[in-house]
C-alpha cells in the first residue's frame, strides 16, 4: 500500500525539528528579556521624551514580546 | 387556548431534545444507500471458511479466513459481508487482507445499506485486483464487536465470579453459499457452564457440536450452507475481569514550535459493562480481599504505557488531582499507572483526564523543501490491559501552530469524519489550526497505529505571537508618552 506521508517522514529522517531555544534555557532567556524590558521601561519612565520613545521603547517592546513568549513556555503553557 | 399553545410548544421543545440525544447515539458512519430490492449478486462462493472467535478480552474478536471463488463469467471485485442492522453499528476495526499476500496491505472497505428498515446491512470489500472467473483468493477478515457480551446473572456478589453470555450464529453470516465452514471459540478458561449443543445431523462429520478441547470449542464443519442461513447459539463462560468501555475519548495533541513541545491530553468517559453489585458496596470486604488481589469484576487500575521521553504527567477528575497514580520513566518506555478514585464495579462510571508533555523533536520533522513539517504521533494511546478496553467514539484533535496551512493527514485507523478548524487559546490572535478526526468502535488493539500529519508553517506566521506583543507594548509606550505630554495644568501656562 502506498503511503506518501510515511515516505515523506522517512525522507526527512535527518532533520528532526529543533527549536532555536531549548526547553532548558527558556526560563533564563524569558526572564532576562523581561528584565531588560523592565529596565528600559523604567529609564523611559524617568525621561519621557520623543527621542527616547524609539531609542528605549522599541528595544523594550521587542524584549517584552519575545520574553513573554519564552516565559509562558517556561511556566508550562506551551504556545 | 394560550396554555394549550404553551403546552404544545413545550412538547415540541422536548421532542427536539429527545431527537438530539438520539442523533448523538447514532454512529457517524458514512453510508452508501442501495435500493430496497438490492441483493448481493451471487458471483462468489465460499469454498472453505474458518471463523475464530476470541473471547479472552472484554469484547469478542473475530477472524474469518475464507477462500472465495469467482463463479461468475466476468472478473469480480466486490465482496459483500452481511451483518444484522443492530450489530453493524457495533462492529469496529474491520480489516481485510489477502492471507497469502499480507504485504499487499489492507483492502478498501465501506459500509453499504439498502434500506433503513432492512434487517441486514453490508460491508462492501473492494478487492484490489478483480478476481478472474474460476480463480480463488484467501481473505482474512478481522473485526471486534463492542457491547456484545452480557453478564448472566446480571448482578453478583462483590467477590463472586462473573459469567458472560455471547450469542451468535453457528453459521457464519454470508451473502454467498459456503461449501465448508467451521467456527472455533477460544475462551479465557475452561469454565464454560452453559452452551448450546447442536445435533450431529447438522455436522458434516456427524459429530455432536460443540467439540471441546480445553478452553477451545469447535462448531462444525458444516457443508453447503446457503447464503443468509443462521443457527443461533449461545455460550456462557467465566470472565471475572472488568468490561471496560469508553463511551467517549477526547484526545488533544498540541504542538508548540516556540516551546519545542508536544502536549497530549486525554479525557475519558469510562464505564464498566460487567455485572452490577447485588448488594451495597462493602468497603470492609474490599479492603480484606485487596491484599490477596483476587480476580474481580471491578476496574482497579489502568496501566498506560507512554512513549519514552514523556514528561510532567497529570491525572485529574471532576474533584481535582487524583493522587493514586504512579509514573515511572525508563529508557525504553514510560509507564503511567492510574488508580481510579474508587473501584469501578459493573454499571459504575468514572470520567477523568490525563495529560503529559514530550519533546517535539521525536515527533516532528522539517522537510527540506519549503516551510513544511511532518508530524508522526500514535492515533490512540491509553490503557493496555490483558482484558482490553473498547472505545465507542474517539475524537482526536491535532492542534497545530497558529497560521499552519495546507494540512494533510494519513492514518491506518478508519476515520468517520475529519475537519480543519480554528482553536483559540493563550496568546492567539487568529486562532490555531486544528485538525479534528473522529473514529468509532475501536479497541485497544489499535493503540499502536500511527497518524501522520503534514502542514506548511512559514516563519512569518511563527513570529506572529512576539510581534503582536511587541506592537501592543509599543502602543503602551506611545500612550504613556502622549498622555505624559498633555498639558493638564489648571490655568494658563506661564510664559517666560
Amino acid at each position: 500500500m502506498s503511503s506518501p506521508l510515511l515516505d515523506v517522514w522517512e525522507a526527512a529522517a535527518s532533520s528532526p525539528y529543533k527549536p532555536s531555544i531549548g526547553k532548558g534555557s527558556q526560563f533564563t532567556l524569558g526572564f532576562l528579556l523581561l528584565f531588560i524590558s523592565l529596565i528600559l521601561a523604567t529609564i523611559f519612565g524617568l525621561n519621557r521624551s520623543f527621542v527616547n520613545l524609539p531609542i528605549l521603547g522599541i528595544p523594550a517592546s521587542l524584549a517584552f514580546g519575545f520574553g513573554a513568549v519564552y516565559m509562558i513556555c517556561a511556566v508550562g503553557v506551551y504556545v | 387556548m394560550r396554555s394549550a399553545t404553551l403546552f404544545s410548544g413545550c412538547i415540541a421543545a422536548l421532542a427536539t431534545l429527545v431527537s438530539a440525544e438520539l442523533n448523538i447515539s447514532q454512529p457517524l458512519l458514512s453510508r452508501q444507500v442501495l435500493p430496497s430490492i438490492f441483493k448481493p449478486p451471487q458471483v462468489f462462493k465460499n469454498v472453505n471458511l474458518v471463523r475464530t472467535t476470541n473471547l479472552d478480552k472484554a469484547y469478542p474478536r473475530e477472524t474469518i479466513n475464507v477462500i472465495i471463488e469467482n463463479v461468475d463469467s466476468a472478473p469480480q471485485s466486490e465482496y459483500y459481508l452481511p451483518f444484522e442492522s443492530g450489530l453493524i453499528s457495533r462492529v469496529g476495526g474491520l480489516e481485510v487482507k489477502d492471507k497469502k499476500a499480507p504485504e499487499q496491505g489492507v483492502f478498501k472497505v465501506e459500509v453499504v445499506e439498502y434500506d433503513t428498515e432492512s434487517p441486514t446491512e453490508f460491508y462492501l470489500i473492494h478487492l484490489p485486483t478483480p478476481l478472474a472467473p474460476g480463480a480463488q483468493q484467501t481473505l482474512s477478515i478481522t473485526y471486534s464487536i463492542l457491547s456484545a457480551l452480557s453478564p448472566v446473572p446480571s448482578s453478583i456478589e462483590q467477590s463472586a465470579k462473573q459469567y458472560l453470555q455471547y450469542t451468535f450464529s453457528a453459521y457464519v453470516p454470508s451473502a454467498y453459499e459456503t461449501l465448508k465452514q467451521k467456527t472455533k471459540l477460544k475462551f479465557p478458561n475452561s469454565d464454560v457452564p452453559d452452551y448450546t449443543s447442536l445435533s450431529s445431523s447438522l455436522n458434516a462429520d456427524s459429530v455432536a457440536d460443540p467439540q471441546k478441547q480445553g478452553s477451545t470449542f469447535t462448531y462444525g464443519p458444516y457443508s453447503s450452507i446457503p447464503a443468509g442461513a443462521s443457527e443461533p447459539i449461545s455460550v456462557r463462560y467465566e470472565f471475572t475481569k472488568p468490561l471496560t468501555h469508553t463511551s467517549l475519548l477526547e484526545r488533544d495533541i498540541e504542538i508548540s514550535h516556540w516551546g519545542g513541545n508536544l502536549a497530549i491530553e486525554e479525557r475519558y468517559w469510562l464505564s464498566n459493562l460487567g455485572a452490577s453489585l447485588k448488594n451495597h458496596f462493602s468497603r470492609v470486604e474490599w479492603q480484606k480481599t485487596s491484599y490477596m488481589s483476587p480476580a474481580t469484576s471491578a476496574l482497579k487500575a489502568l496501566p498506560i504505557p507512554l512513549t519514552p521521553g514523556a514528561l510532567n504527567p497529570y491525572f485529574t477528575d471532576d474533584i481535582g488531582n487524583v493522587s493514586t497514580s504512579r509514573f515511572r520513566t525508563g529508557a525504553r518506555e514510560s509507564h503511567l499507572e492510574l488508580k481510579p478514585r474508587y473501584p469501578v464495579f459493573g454499571g459504575w462510571k468514572y470520567s477523568f483526564r490525563i495529560g503529559w508533555d514530550a519533546d517535539l523533536s521525536t515527533y516532528l520533522r522539517r522537510l527540506s523543501t519549503g516551510p513544511s513539517y511532518v508530524l508522526r504521533v500514535p492515533f490512540l494511546e491509553g490503557p493496555r490491559m490483558p482484558e482490553g478496553i473498547s472505545y465507542s467514539r474517539i475524537h482526536v484533535r491535532i492542534i497545530l501552530p497558529e497560521g499552519a496551512t495546507n494540512v494533510q493527514y494519513q492514518t491506518a485507523v478508519p476515520i468517520v469524519s475529519s475537519e480543519v478548524g480554528l482553536h483559540n487559546t493563550f496568546m492567539d490572535t487568529i486562532g490555531r489550526t486544528v485538525l479534528s478526526l473522529h473514529a468509532i468502535n475501536l479497541v485497544d488493539d489499535w493503540r499502536e497505529r500511527e497518524l501522520l500529519v503534514s502542514y506548511e508553517y512559514p516563519w512569518t506566521a511563527g513570529f506572529r505571537k512576539p510581534v503582536v506583543f511587541t506592537v501592543g507594548m509599543f502602543a503602551v509606550f506611545v500612550t504613556v508618552w502622549v498622555v505624559g505630554s498633555l498639558d493638564m495644568r489648571i490655568g494658563k501656562a506661564k510664559k517666560a
